[in-house]
């Protein structure tokens, strides 16, 4: 699934990065890679962007709709 | 090797790392700080004398990494490699260690001297990470220096270890990629034919041939000779076969797991202890409806208090200018000496008593906004609305700081990643009430018709620069590429820091607009004891009496209201020669109106202008000039058929 069809607040994995090449660059350069675990943490209304924290290096970044869309994660299962 | 004579020691880091606060508390105060992404957009220079030693230190924008088309993060490149430092200092934040290391590690592996700052230990230590920082020194062979530069601690032993590596040099260890990707690199480095621009050193060369060829950043490694290129493809193809993913994903993923890997090593996090309350707080900053709210309870304060601080301040400040010229007036008559005299006054008394009063609490305020962080915050929350005229959240700082100053704000839209959406926000800029049109539309409107007229005229203006957006972007059909924006975390604005901003401007302002407000001021008197201003009046009679009411000698004031905006206003208590005061005596509320919105519009100032020529072309400085006259006159028409 694609980030905007996430859960909030679970980690998820990123399990591939879509997209043209700048925006792989850009995402990639502020750390976010294929196999990260991230966390959505809210969403704005108006289909406005998406909040989204890195769990290892704990950064956040906002990601517009667009962008998100091209970002697949699936939920990853807490080791109990 | 003999050491340099001055060494130049250039200030790397990643966009709120604590560089430029850093830089700040080693060069004096000079660098602007702040917490958005990518303030520090033109680089500062400094030459400090430290226990008698000199250096040139030099700070430069953020950067995420050195492989990057943002026109403001290209900067570093082109000093990291076309004028080789003597030394990088390499500032982290330690709070997000792993993230920071990346750029680290690809500075190591360009392998100039330098040193590694491990800032914000404070922040870090209350997230509950821990980290050794003598660890992180022995794996990578540099000296790492726990700091935290908001408070000058641990500055004194960065600089010790500093010199101590220009003295005496370092052997940095460069961590090795997998086997199968370094093989590759070898083959590059391996066939760089003689005579080829090496940056540092054939690894790092090799290594950025691979990542970056055929885009940007490769510009700086020169034509890439037909033979070579074949050769970097042919690795490009194989590492890609190999992965199953572009080479400069696989190189970049490499880097990304040797620095989780250190971080790992070298950090602890003590869960349990993670930092909730700020986390809480930007639940609430960015929640759906109340983020909303408070975004406009902060506006609404903003303008009330810099209304409510400037108003007293502005009757306090004018009484004694009032009483010299009064003074004045019974002891040189009306001859050519009281009219020199006078504009002295006026020009003098309004850049004191008029501008400063609202100007001062307005920067005040900004630079908090900025420093607390809420201008990122503010763009997240109106991303969506930016949408609508075509840009993005990121253009929302640069807006933001357009209430300032326009001219900072358009520098600064060099944040933007693509060419479309700089032209678009640079174009609006000049829409934005800057500090200078804040005091007229508060010292006449505010002032004369209440807060609330102000408050409208600043939501009339918000439309409008929706309107121009929505009409541009109709033209401006590429899409925008979306909004990648770093939220960082929130911290407590810092008093000296904060100041020392508001000073840099009030300084700047006072340096470069006072001599103008008062040379323009003397100006007019003369202009008037001669009667020439007559002619200017005359010849603009068409427009101010004909097309928009105003009284016939308001002319002149278009003429300096183009050098600076808050001069029309003093201008126009000189050219109707009556006190502040006294105004309502000879000019209407409508006309006052009329005259704040044909001001405030008409054209961007000289300086606005200028920046929007140099930043993005002749072509859309002109359009700019065009659609403010346009918009200046159609308002002008529909406040006087409301009113």
């Amino acid at each position: 699934m694609t980030l905007l069809d996430a859960p909030h607040g679970t980690p998820l994995r990123i399990v591939d990065l879509a997209g043209g090449e700048s925006v792989r660059r850009r995402l990639m350069a502020m750390g976010f890679h294929k196999d990260d675990v991230v966390e959505l943490d809210g969403k704005a209304i108006f289909r406005g962007p998406l909040l989204v924290r890195n769990c290892t290096s704990d950064t956040t970044i906002a990601l517009g709709r667009g962008v998100a869309q091209k970002v697949l994660v699936e939920p990853v299962h807490e080791p109990s | 090797m003999n050491p340099p004579e001055v060494p130049a020691v250039i200030f790397v880091g990643q966009p709120n790392s604590g560089k430029s606060t850093l830089f700040n508390s080693i060069a004096g105060h000079k660098a602007e700080t702040s917490n958005f992404p990518g303030t520090s957009i033109k680089h500062t220079h400094s030459r400090v004398n430290i226990g008698g030693r000199l250096l040139d230190v030099v700070d430069l924008p953020g950067t995420y990494s050195l492989c990057t088309s943002d026109p403001a993060e290209q900067v570093v490149l082109t000093h990291l490699f076309s004028e080789r430092p003597d030394l990088i200092v390499n500032v982290i934040d330690a709070s997000t260690l792993s993230r920071g290391l990346e750029l680290t590690l690809e500075l190591v592996e360009l392998g100039y001297p330098m040193v590694v700052a491990l800032n914000m230990m404070d922040v870090a230590e209350r997230k509950g990470i821990q980290v050794d920082p003598a660890k992180i020194e022995r794996l990578l062979g540099a000296p790492v220096v726990a700091t935290i530069a908001a408070h000058g601690r641990g500055v004194k032993e960065l600089l010790e270890r500093a010199f101590d590596v220009l003295d005496k040099g370092q052997s940095l260890r460069s961590p090795r990629f997998s086997d199968d990707v370094e093989e590759k690199v070898a083959e590059v480095e391996r066939l760089l034919p003689p005579g080829f621009p090496i940056v540092s050193n054939p690894r790092f060369t090799a290594i950025k041939l691979i990542e970056t060829a055929g885009h940007a950043c490769g510009d700086f490694l020169g034509e890439v000779e037909p033979g070579l290129r074949a050769t970097v493809d042919g690795v490009r193809r194989a590492i890609e076969e190999r992965r199953g993913a572009p080479a400069y994903e696989v190189i970049s993923a490499e880097r990304h797991h040797q620095a989780m890997k250190l971080a790992e090593e070298t950090s602890r996090v003590l869960h349990g202890k993670r930092m909730t309350w700020d986390k809480k707080v930007d639940a609430v900053l960015m929640h759906p409806v109340l983020g909303y709210l408070i975004l406009a309870a902060v506006f609404l304060a903003f303008f009330f208090i810099i209304f409510k601080v400037g108003n007293p301040l502005e009757t306090l400040l004018i009484g004694p200018f009032n009483s010299l010229k009064a003074a004045l007036a019974a002891r040189l008559g009306s001859g050519l000496l009281f009219s020199l005299a006078e504009g002295l006054i006026q020009g003098v008394g309004g850049g004191v008593a008029i501008v400063l009063p609202y100007f001062l609490p307005l920067l005040f305020l900004m630079a908090v906004l900025e420093d607390l962080g809420y201008l990122a915050r503010a763009g997240f929350l109106l991303d969506a609305f930016m949408h609508r005229i075509g840009l993005h959240g990121k253009s929302v700082s640069p807006f933001i700081l357009g209430f300032g100053c326009n001219v900072p704000a358009i520098v600064s839209t060099r944040i933007l990643e693509s060419q479309r959406d700089r032209v678009l926000t640079s174009i609006l800029i000049p829409f934005i009430p800057c500090s200078a049109r804040t005091t007229i539309v508060l010292a006449l409107v505010a002032f004369y018709l209440g807060p609330l007229w102000a408050m409208g005229f600043y939501a009339v203006n918000i439309l409008i620069v929706a309107v121009v957006g929505w009409v541009i972007s109709r033209f401006l059909k590429e899409p925008s590429p979306g909004l990648i924006l770093e939220i960082p975390s929130l911290k407590a604005p810092r008093i000296s820091s904060v100041l020392r901003k508001t000073w840099l401007q009030v300084y700047s302002f006072v340096r470069f607009a006072w001599p103008i407000l008062i040379a323009g001021s003397l100006v007019l008197s003369l202009l008037n004891y001669f009667r020439a201003d007559r002619w200017i009046n005359d010849v603009l009679a068409p427009l101010i009496v004909k097309g928009l009411g105003l009284p016939h000698d308001l002319g002149v004031t278009l003429v300096f209201g183009f050098l600076r905006k808050e001069l029309s206003l003093i201008m126009m208590l000189q050219a109707l020669g009556v006190d502040y005061q006294n105004l309502m005596t000879v000019i209407t509320r409508e006309q006052i109106v009329v005259f704040t919105v044909f001001i405030s519009f008409f054209i961007p100032c000289l300086s606005t202008f200028v920046i929007l020529w140099k930043e993005i072309g002749k072509k859309w400085a002109f359009v700019s000039a065009g659609m403010s006259i346009a918009v200046a006159l159609a308002l002008s028409w529909v406040v006087r058929l409301v009113l």
